[in-house]
């Protein structure tokens, strides 16, 4: 029959592709090739994990390189040292001597002191609300106009007031208060550099790098009174050491910003070979504080990036910057060891004069990438097809099912009346479909199978396919998923545990209601069950297939959270629909939420609260994906499953 | 055709989603008309607000290189409320654009020429949908839902053309050409739709009156009100702008391609990576490629006029400069009137699939590219040429259904026979 | 007051002495807060218009004249710029202003010519000409970057026949002024830098400076009382020195940190230790010297100025009367105080060197420096490479006056500004403050956006422009090779008509430049594209005509009839003849 299929095509000019698909089609009326998808899907399944789980070797990992020959990193002289230690000394009393006063104060000495360098500075207030609570502080930025300069680029430097873990970032303030008094008496500035204090990690940033650029709520955020040229680059500096100082062994360089958008490779191999050679500092990433280059320890370094990209919060100062297309990293000092707040400012020193030399906006090295070490990463090429395969098996699933639809549980109704009541486009074809092989497959299956007569008639005929019921099911299932969204988003903390246990009881019993209530009122055919169930795989696939190009890894760990879906079946054996409906609760969305906080010793409440002020101030889409992807999909699933019980 | 019950409600209630779009999320309209893939800059509503802000302070909207659309427009939607502070009636006007098309497209499948024409009747022209099923196909269509959202002007030109269908179903001649040549006036290509309407009409004229009009006689009265009724339009916009500077800033843009904005097209990315020297030639070989399908396609399917206007629908959606969604919910909504087709056509899932796909991964690269520039050119360009390939699928399929179809009805030993194409 | 009263005093001096001279030359020294030193240098020579029009100059440079009377320039105004000035903190522009330009290269002239066709044309000529003589890409000034002035620009000149006198202006944003532009600009100067107040330009301090314009103007001056008219070429140089990098030597510019004992730290801090200093703000008026500021000295007078009258007093300090100032000469000068001490003038010696010494002070009063009558920034909004909009915020500090203005914007083409978006508004009064205004759209590849508004702005209040833009993506052999730093899109300019200037020149301020970012395609593939795009063209043509040209038949007959090919479309159309003639 292939042969017959390409003496058919050969005529034509068509792609491969077509011509595959041509062969499939013509296939679909073989028996045995019902049952392949399932073992099809599941080895996609099995390559994309393995495939994610090499990675970590030599063989597909590269090392790093900086590919923007401009930035020179680590190439010029530093000479932040001598008397700007003293000064540093006395702005770490100076910031310490801050802690307990009101945010008007502290806003008010910064910026004298800032002043006090012939610098222009200015202040910002900005209120956020978020789960009932008042997010509220105030940002000092001072601009640095460089004599080269003519104010159409800047690159910033970032100290926030409280790091990530709320404590008062002394040491990082102070350094950035003295380079800012250490770069004035420079003439090589070809940017303007702004020195941004800010009230704290996430919102404080966030807040400035919308008005910015001019895209923040006018109500509650303050508008910068002076603005510089466009940022080409950002580095924060997280370093919280009391006035007495505190010498930090590694640097700990964060570099994932919000909903899993990454910098420039570039930058980072900047901070990396800067720190590492120029002043022999020892850089750590992802929290991995000793890291023998073992595949193990690689390995965990991968998948706790992919997580932090996954979940797609802020990860630091840094993180609310490269939404807006630009670069920023955290350098944040951990461990006891014998550098000392000096050799982080040369690093600092040099890093901005590497970003001076750029002459365009970083471009060249890559934006997809997931680190394994300092020093080595895989490229989007290497890693991207594990998340596509686990998308397509979804997808496969998915044409399985129609096609598996397709087959006639009863005599064949009269193909002309049919009349899907909203023939959208696409279901008006869907609905079609079935004819179309009417005349030549029956050939071609007679021709191989080789003997015609055996072939039953009724299995040529394709029954009619209802799409109202699946199509408008699975439309409402996507769009019940907003309802939750919303109730996460806006519940004030205090109820928002009870919101949570209620949240999780309802769509734990949810689908069997749905189930009942169908069986009641509409009581769906199989068929009705199989189509309902190959839509929202369809849409699953295809969500996915596009989100692993915007959060690769966001888009693997759903998938594969959700990648029994395309095995569950609505079966007329109620012990075994018992049994996979019992094993699809354990995979509720928020079962799982719920699982993984405890897994990592974190609190509910503290995850929702997060979330919400990340959907509030950050602009974070995670629960967007969760609540209208995944969790449809896991609902249509587990109805069609529940149906197998309550028929 | 008077409005049955069904077809009330089903106008309404399109009428209905369309208004709530448009006031339960006041920022949808100006998102949607930013959107490369909705409105093109020979369609976007953005250029035609500031053509009409510049029309209206006296300044020529042509003399610069934002507005590329019909004059007439121009004072059309100077009688309408300034759309930025009172946009009700602008999305009114839309809406009801948007129902006319539906109107026109019902009374298209009513006339039943899509099945059985003059020369010819499917073997399977009992299996067709009605024409509210049709119609509703069209007002539900997500693209045509965005298009009409974004109030782009590719709704108008739509209407014109489903309207000259309509009317060439119908055999009446004279709103025909007018519509024809509005269509034309306001986008260009759809002149080339005119021969293969003209031969509609001529269908269904003769099929209506006993004796058949001349051929030879027709063709020619037709051509010269069509020159006619073009050529009016002409002259009135140049006495509206005072000026014939128009053509260039119309229609010459259309030709020469100076606005390489980005499109679902097959053109931007092209023009903008081709080499200065041949820039010329390949947009002589481009317009050429376009216009080459109109007398192949007429010649061959004489026989089904209707079926040959669609088809230059879907190819108009698939290689003319600045194509957008709008001509592909055109095209799409056009197929349906084939339901007798559909058993015949092959790659109909993969195809639907396809475009099911470019229209999600389609934003999601172009964001990548312009917003988040981690991506470059080439992953839009990427999706948008399988979008193109997706289309062209399904127009070379139903080609392939339709001409299957024939030769059922010349053969009838055939049916249902595996054939080849020599 | 004091200071802007002197300096009006200084502008009637230089004005005085246009008709009388021929050749004078002025250099005023300024210190400004934060211990930067405002340097301003004013050349100016005269040629009487008849000797001009034969071409026997005597001050005027050769190079020059002919090019103009080539390219019947009139009067002409060229700018090279670097950095910003800073009002916040300097007050008043020097010469309000009308002597300087926006970043980058800045030219405008009134070209004598019947018709827009000749003034372009000329307008080219000139361009040409003055790339090669000031080593600048001049000749980058195409049509693209070139607009016609209608309120923004007056002659300064006084012109007979203003009839066909025609204003072009253009704008090189991104093009970096150096020494190489400084050097033939000295050459242009009787002295050539070799004496008088031109021996103090050197190029290292003088692009190391915080902000600094070179200007060129050209214009023809008549005497009202005696109709002889003259030919008035005026060079100026101002630049804002920031003293201490200006102080350090040129063999070791690196600002290392000092010795601990060199700086003077806080003793009162409870903190203060050996190890810990917190540094005070300078707050006496630190010491200078011409020679340490200029990195060299001053060569005495330029020989060909006047030696008598107040055009010989070459170089004016504006100081504090209390001030101490030393004045370190071999040659002999002389020392002359205008306007109650705030003042002060010297005359020059004849080949000796000269140098004026500043010692560190503590000063109890400081110089009153005036503001400037309207504060502007622009910026761009928004973020992606597909649209955004201008944001430019004016202000008027005076609580009296309201001001009227005129603001001009010149966009490239690539930017399309939406003019039915542009809005402008008064914090303080809801009426719109736009009283007139001039559009002409761009063209594609042919012209760029040329806007001006004529606004008004209250007393005391701020006025905020804006409008949004799309941007173009260009043809990929239009990008420069950084195309991913962006374009530069030139400063707006400011002109004020009330309250307006004493002389002809107007007061005038600019904003900064702007950086567009543009989308780019992949400068790699072109031939990949081109090869990929005709593919889906391929399959879609091949497929359908593939379909057109052939005919159906069964399987069985296949070989009957014969396989395919020439033969068989020829027989396809045979048979369809027929059945075509059949049915007929």
């Amino acid at each position: 029959m292939a042969l017959l299929c390409k003496s058919r095509v050969r005529g034509v000019l068509r792609p491969l592709l077509i011509r595959a698909a041509a062969t499939l089609l013509a296939l679909r009326k073989d028996a045995r090739l019902l049952k392949v998808p399932p073992y099809l899907s599941a080895l996609c399944i099995v390559v994309g994990v393995a495939w994610l789980l090499v990675l970590p070797l030599d063989e597909y990992s590269r090392r790093t390189y900086v590919s923007e020959n401009a930035l020179l990193p680590g190439q010029v002289h530093t000479y932040f040292t001598g008397s700007e230690h003293n000064v540093f000394r006395a702005y770490r009393q100076e910031t310490a001597a801050l802690a307990d006063k009101s945010v008007e104060e502290r806003t008010q000495r910064l910026s004298t002191i800032l002043g006090a360098h012939n610098l222009k500075v200015a202040t910002q207030r900005y209120e956020y609300h978020a789960s009932g609570r008042n997010i509220s502080d105030q940002n000092v930025y001072a601009i640095l106009q460089g004599p080269r300069a003519d104010a159409t680029e800047a690159v910033v430097l970032i100290a926030a007031w409280r790091n990530m873990d709320g404590k008062i970032n002394y040491s990082g303030v102070a350094l950035v208060l003295t380079l800012a008094r250490y770069f004035k008496r420079w003439s090589l500035w070809s940017k303007d550099i702004i020195f941004l204090i800010s009230g704290d990690s996430t919102s404080g940033t966030q807040a400035w790098v919308d008005a910015y650029h001019d895209s923040h709520s006018p109500d509650t955020i303050e508008p910068l009174s002076i603005k510089s040229g466009a940022l080409q680059g950002a580095v924060a500096v997280d370093y919280p050491a009391g006035p007495w100082g505190h010498r930090y062994d590694k640097l700990h360089i964060l570099y994932d910003g919000v909903n899993g958008q990454l910098s420039n490779l570039d930058l980072f191999n900047t901070a990396v070979s800067i720190a590492n050679g120029q002043m022999g500092i020892g850089c750590t990433l992802q929290r991995m504080w000793n890291h023998d280059d073992s595949y193990h320890q690689r390995l965990q370094t991968m998948l706790r990036g992919m997580i932090s990209q996954g979940l797609g919060h802020a990860s630091g100062p840094h993180s609310s910057f490269i939404p807006y297309h630009i670069d920023a990293i955290t350098l944040q000092t951990v461990g006891d060891g014998w550098h000392d707040e000096m050799s982080l400012g040369r690093t600092l020193e040099s890093l901005f004069r590497s970003l001076n030399n750029l002459l365009e906006h970083l471009h060249q090295s890559f934006f997809f990438y997931l680190l394994l070490q300092a020093n080595r990463f895989v490229s989007i090429g290497t890693y991207l097809p594990s998340a596509m395969l686990i998308a397509v098996n979804f997808s496969i699933s998915a044409i399985a099912l129609w096609v598996l639809s397709g087959r006639p549980q009863t005599p064949t109704p009269n193909p002309a009346s049919t009349k899907p009541p909203q023939p959208d486009q696409q279901a008006g074809e869907k609905a079609n479909e079935k004819e179309k092989e009417q005349d030549k497959p029956t050939f071609i299956v007679a021709e191989i199978a080789g003997a015609k007569t055996l072939i039953p008639a009724s299995s040529l005929e394709i029954t009619e396919r209802p799409l109202f019921l699946p199509l408008t099911f699975v439309l409402a299932t996507h769009f019940l998923g907003l309802l939750p969204l919303y109730l996460f988003n806006h519940t004030p903390l205090p109820y928002l545990s009870y919101t949570f246990t209620f949240v999780a009881l309802t769509t734990t019993l949810l689908p069997l209601l749905t189930a009942t209530s169908l069986a009641h009122f509409q009581r769906p055919t199989p068929q009705e069950r199989t189509l309902i169930q190959c839509f929202s795989l369809l849409l699953l696939g295809m969500f996915l297939a596009a989100l692993a190009t915007l959060n690769f890894s966001l888009s693997f760990l759903v998938g594969l959270l959700a990648a029994p879906l395309s095995f569950a079946r609505a079966s007329r054996n109620k012990g075994l629909s018992a049994v996979v409906g019992g094993l699809l609760l354990l995979l509720n969305p928020v079962v799982v939420v719920w699982a993984a906080t405890l897994y990592f010793g974190q609190d509910v409440v503290e995850v929702l609260v997060k979330a919400a002020e990340g959907w509030h101030v950050w602009g974070l889409w995670t629960q967007v994906v969760v609540w209208l992807v995944w969790w449809p999909a896991w609902f249509a699933g587990s109805v069609v499953v529940a149906g197998g019980l309550v028929s | 055709m008077a409005l049955d019950q069904q077809q009330a409600l089903l106008f309404g209630v399109a009428a209905a989603v369309r208004l709530l779009l448009f006031t339960a999320f006041p920022s949808l309209p100006s998102l949607l008309a930013g959107r490369v893939e909705v409105s093109t800059p020979v369609t976007s509503f953005k250029r035609l607000q500031e053509g009409l802000f510049l029309y209206t302070h006296n300044v020529s909207p042509y003399d610069g290189g934002v507005f590329h659309q019909a004059p007439l427009l121009l004072p059309l939607f100077s009688l309408l409320p300034n759309p930025s502070y009172h946009p009700f009636a602008t999305n009114v006007v839309f809406t009801v654009v948007d129902l006319l098309s539906a109107y026109a497209l019902a009374q298209v499948a009513e006339s039943g020429q899509a099945a059985v024409t003059r020369l010819f009747t499917s073997s399977r022209k009992d299996l067709r949908w009605s024409s509210a099923a049709i119609a509703a196909g069209f007002l539900f269509n997500p693209f045509t839902v965005a298009t009409c959202v974004a109030r782009s002007t590719s709704a108008l030109t739509n209407l014109c053309i489903l309207t000259a269908m309509a009317k060439a179903s119908q055999g009446a001649s004279i709103t025909f050409i007018l519509a024809i040549s509005f269509a034309s006036y306001l986008a260009l290509h759809p002149i080339l739709l005119f021969p293969p309407l003209a031969l509609l009409c001529y269908d269904t004229r003769t099929a209506r009156t006993k004796h058949a009009p001349n051929p030879w006689m027709f063709a020619i009265l037709h051509t010269l009100g069509l020159a006619v009724a073009s050529g009016a339009l002409l002259v009135v916009s140049a006495v509206l702008t005072g000026s014939w500077d128009f053509l260039a800033a119309t229609y010459g843009v259309r030709l020469l391609l100076p606005d390489l904005t980005p499109n679902v097209g097959l053109w931007w990315y092209f023009f903008t990576e081709m080499f200065d020297s041949f820039r010329e030639f390949f947009l002589g070989v481009f317009w050429l490629h376009v216009a080459s399908y109109m007398p192949g396609l007429t010649i061959r399917l004489y026989r089904q006029p209707l079926f040959v206007a669609t088809t230059l629908t879907g190819i108009f959606a698939i290689f003319t400069p600045y194509p957008s969604i709008a001509d592909a919910s055109l095209y799409l909504s056009l197929v349906p009137l084939f339901r007798h087709l559909f058993p015949v056509m092959r790659y109909t899932f993969l195809a639907s699939s396809s475009i099911l796909y470019t229209s999600f991964l389609g934003p999601a690269f172009y964001h990548l590219w312009i917003y988040a520039g981690s991506g470059n050119a080439n992953f839009f360009y990427a999706i948008t040429l399988v979008w193109s390939l997706g289309l062209s699928v399904i127009v070379g399929d139903s080609l392939y259904a339709a001409l299957r179809d024939e030769l059922d009805v010349d053969r009838p030993e055939l049916r249902g026979k595996e054939v080849k194409r020599i | 007051m004091l200071s802007s009263l002197a300096f009006l005093l200084l502008h009637v001096l230089l004005a005085g002495a246009a008709a009388s001279s021929e050749y004078d030359e002025r250099l005023l020294l300024r210190p400004l807060p934060q211990s930067s030193l405002l340097a301003s240098f004013t050349f100016r020579s005269t040629e009487p218009a008849s000797t001009f029009s034969q071409q026997n100059l005597r001050y005027f440079p050769r190079s020059l004249g002919q090019i103009l009377q080539h390219a019947h320039t009139e009067e002409l105004h060229l700018r090279f710029s670097v950095g910003r000035w800073d009002a916040e903190n300097w007050g008043q522009r020097p010469s309000y202003g009308a002597r300087e330009g926006g970043t980058g290269v800045e030219l405008w002239a009134w070209v004598e010519a019947q018709s827009e066709e000749e003034a372009f044309s000329r307008w080219l000529t000139l361009t040409n000409a003055l790339s090669g003589l000031f080593c600048a890409s001049l000749n980058f000034i195409d049509a693209t970057k070139t607009i016609r002035p209608v309120m923004s620009f007056q002659p300064e000149g006084d012109h007979k026949n203003a009839s066909n006198l025609h204003v072009l202006h253009g704008t090189l944003p991104h093009e970096v002024v150096c020494t190489e532009n400084l050097t033939p600009f000295l050459k242009l100067l009787p002295c050539k830098g070799k004496a008088g107040i031109s021996s103090l330009l050197d190029g290292h301090k003088l692009f190391d400076a915080a902000w600094q314009t070179m200007s060129i103007d050209v214009r023809p001056v008549c005497d009202a009382v005696s109709s002889t008219c003259s030919v008035e070429m005026e060079q100026t140089v101002d630049m804002v020195l920031d003293v201490d990098r200006a102080k350090r030597p040129r063999d070791n510019p690196i600002p290392r940190p000092l010795p601990i004992d060199e700086i003077e730290c806080d003793t009162s801090k409870p903190y203060n230790a050996a190890d810990t200093c917190y540094p005070l703000d300078k707050t006496a008026e630190p010491a200078w010297n011409l020679t340490e500021v200029f990195g060299r000295p001053l060569k005495g007078d330029c020989p060909l100025t006047e030696q008598a009258g107040d055009n010989a007093n070459t170089v004016c300090l504006n100081i504090p009367p209390e001030r101490t100032v030393q004045v370190n000469t071999s040659g002999e000068y002389a020392e002359t105080q205008f306007s109650s001490g705030t003042l002060r003038c010297y005359k020059l010696p004849t080949g000796a060197d000269f140098d004026l010494v500043l010692p560190k002070q503590q000063m109890t009063t400081g110089l009153v420096l005036a503001k400037p009558p309207l504060y502007a920034a622009r910026s761009i909004n928004g973020h992606g490479q597909e649209r955004g909009s201008v944001q430019a915020i004016i202000k008027n500090p005076s609580a009296t006056e309201p001001v009227e203005f005129v603001y001009l914007e010149s966009l490239p083409w690539f930017m399309k500004p939406y003019l039915h978006t542009l809005r402008a508004r008064v914090d303080t009064s809801p009426e719109s403050p736009i009283r007139e205004t001039y559009y002409r759209p761009a063209v594609d590849r042919q012209r760029g956006t040329h806007l001006e508004l004529k606004m008004v702005i209250p007393p005391a209040s701020t006025l905020t422009l804006t409008y949004d833009f799309e941007k173009a993506i260009l043809r990929y052999t239009e990008y420069p090779p950084d195309a991913n730093r962006g374009f530069d899109v030139a400063p707006a300019v400011v002109r004020l008509l009330s309250p307006n200037s004493q002389d002809k020149k107007g007061i005038y301020l600019r904003t900064t430049s702007l950086l567009l970012p543009l989308p780019t395609p992949d400068f790699s593939m072109p031939y990949n594209v081109i090869i990929l795009t005709s593919t889906v063209m391929a399959l879609g043509f091949g497929n359908i005509f593939n379909l057109l040209v052939r005919r159906f038949v069964g399987v069985d007959e296949a070989q009957t009839v014969g396989t395919g090919g020439v033969g068989g479309v020829v027989r396809g159309k045979l048979n369809r003849l027929k059945a075509l003639l059949g049915k007929g």
